[in-house]
């Protein structure tokens, strides 16, 4: 190959990748592809949890699960329940408050069951009819003929009497009324200490563990809890911990250390709680961990 | 010297090829960068959606609406999806509802946000 040739061809060469260069340079910078019928996979995370939000609010109105999921399908998470149970939890800890966070944790833990949870719907009012009844006046005298006289003459009012049919409920809906109504605990209702477990387990930190349950045996996440001690407080919140259970939550004791516990929701008190002492294979006692169950 | 003077001792044929070399490689430099590999868009805004999508998420907020009837958070839900007014938003909603067979319940809800969207008033907050 001659050298004339050889450098025609490194020109042309070198002439194409210039314009391989312009080419790109303009359908990357000057002119790039724009978006106009984007899919919501593609949003910024914050507008991803903007449309949680809403999903999560439709779906307490309308109850339709199905519909739930698909919609949140379009925002491709990998994992759309943990998605949803982490963002309540990044909104609880910013402070925002529970009931914002609440239909996010329902529509995850709905998803988790695969079915509606029955919703808290108090029973129907019993609504009574008062009839309108006629007005009856009867005069308990002859009428008295008011004549102007000098003198004050007090007359007797006349006596009214009211026709009145006894109240009777009547019932607006055909449906036939629960034999039983077990009464269920509102939100705000207050926990019962349920059991209170041993863990004993060498080389771990001596952990007070809370389990919290709603009345239904649902995990709370959530839920305030308030740990006193004689040299200090501590407060966290369950299910912060997500991956141990959206009602989990746990603390790490010191040993002779007599702490007080509170939950918020309701005012549970539960006193004096120490850490338990274990004994390990060699005969060396370790303290323990508690396991805490509460349920409202 | 040719006649750009830039390339010497350069035939017009061989000028020829690099003008064709320049253009085939600003083609080829396009259809990579338009077709094969084009410049993603990873934390696209709102505005952007597909119009479904728009209308989807519009119908969630009447869902919500119809549960917790408040028009103010209403509106800020539609804010998200643009500029527009949230009437406007909620009427492209509402027609294309209608142009595409949505159940009564659907389009009765966009109805009820409408309405509320229409006489709602946000009231501003004055700073003192």
């Amino acid at each position: 190959m001659s050298r004339f040739f050889k450098s025609i061809l490194l020109h042309i060469l070198l002439t194409l990748l210039f314009g391989i260069g312009l080419g790109l340079a303009y359908s990357w910078f000057i002119s790039p592809v724009t978006y106009v019928d984007a899919n919501p996979a593609l949003l910024r995370a914050d507008f991803k949890d903007q449309f949680r939000i809403v999903i999560a609010a439709s779906y307490a109105s309308n109850q339709d699960l199905a519909r739930a999921r698909a919609r949140l399908s379009l925002l491709g998470d990998a994992d759309p329940i943990g998605e949803l149970s982490a963002q309540a939890q990044r909104m609880l800890a910013s402070g925002e408050a529970f009931e914002n966070a609440q239909p996010l944790a329902e529509l995850a833990t709905d998803l988790r069951q695969g079915r509606v949870s029955e919703p808290f719907t108090p029973t129907a009012f019993p609504t009574f009819n008062t009839p309108d009844v006629p007005l009856t006046v009867t005069p308990t005298a002859a009428e008295p003929l008011l004549e102007a006289t000098e003198e004050f003459v007090v007359t007797s009012l006349p006596t009214i009497l009211f026709e009145q049919t006894p109240l009777t409920p009547i019932t607006t809906a055909v449906r036939t009324p629960r034999s039983t109504f077990t009464p269920t605990a509102g939100p705000g209702a207050p926990f019962a200490l349920m059991s209170q477990e041993t863990l004993c387990n060498p080389g771990t930190p001596s952990l007070l563990q809370f389990m919290l349950m709603d009345s239904r045996k649902r995990q709370a996440p959530g839920i305030e809890i308030i740990v006193t001690w004689d040299q200090g407080e501590d407060r966290f919140f369950t299910g912060l911990k997500p991956e141990l259970g959206d009602g989990y939550a746990d603390f790490i004791m010191q040993a002779n250390t007599t702490y007080n516990i509170r939950i918020v929701t309701g005012g549970t008190l539960a006193p004096n709680i120490i850490a338990p002492s274990c004994t390990d294979p060699n005969g060396q006692a370790y303290p323990g961990s508690l396991l805490l169950t509460f349920q409202q | 010297m040719t006649a750009l003077g830039i390339i010497p001792h350069m035939s017009s044929s061989n000028l020829i090829k690099l003008v064709l070399a320049i253009v085939i490689g600003i083609g080829l430099g396009l259809v990579y960068g338009w077709v094969i590999d084009p410049v993603e868009y990873i934390d696209v805004t709102p505005d952007v959606l597909r119009e479904d999508y728009k209308v989807d998420y519009t119908l969630m907020v009447a869902e919500a609406y119809a549960n917790d009837f408040d028009p103010a958070l209403a509106a800020q839900r539609l804010a998200i999806l643009g500029s527009e007014p949230p009437t406007g938003i909620v009427n492209s909603a509402l027609e294309y509802a209608n142009l595409n067979n949505f159940t009564q319940e659907e389009i009765r809800s966009l109805q009820n946000l409408l309405t509320a969207m229409q006489t709602f008033q946000p009231v501003e907050d004055i700073a003192p």
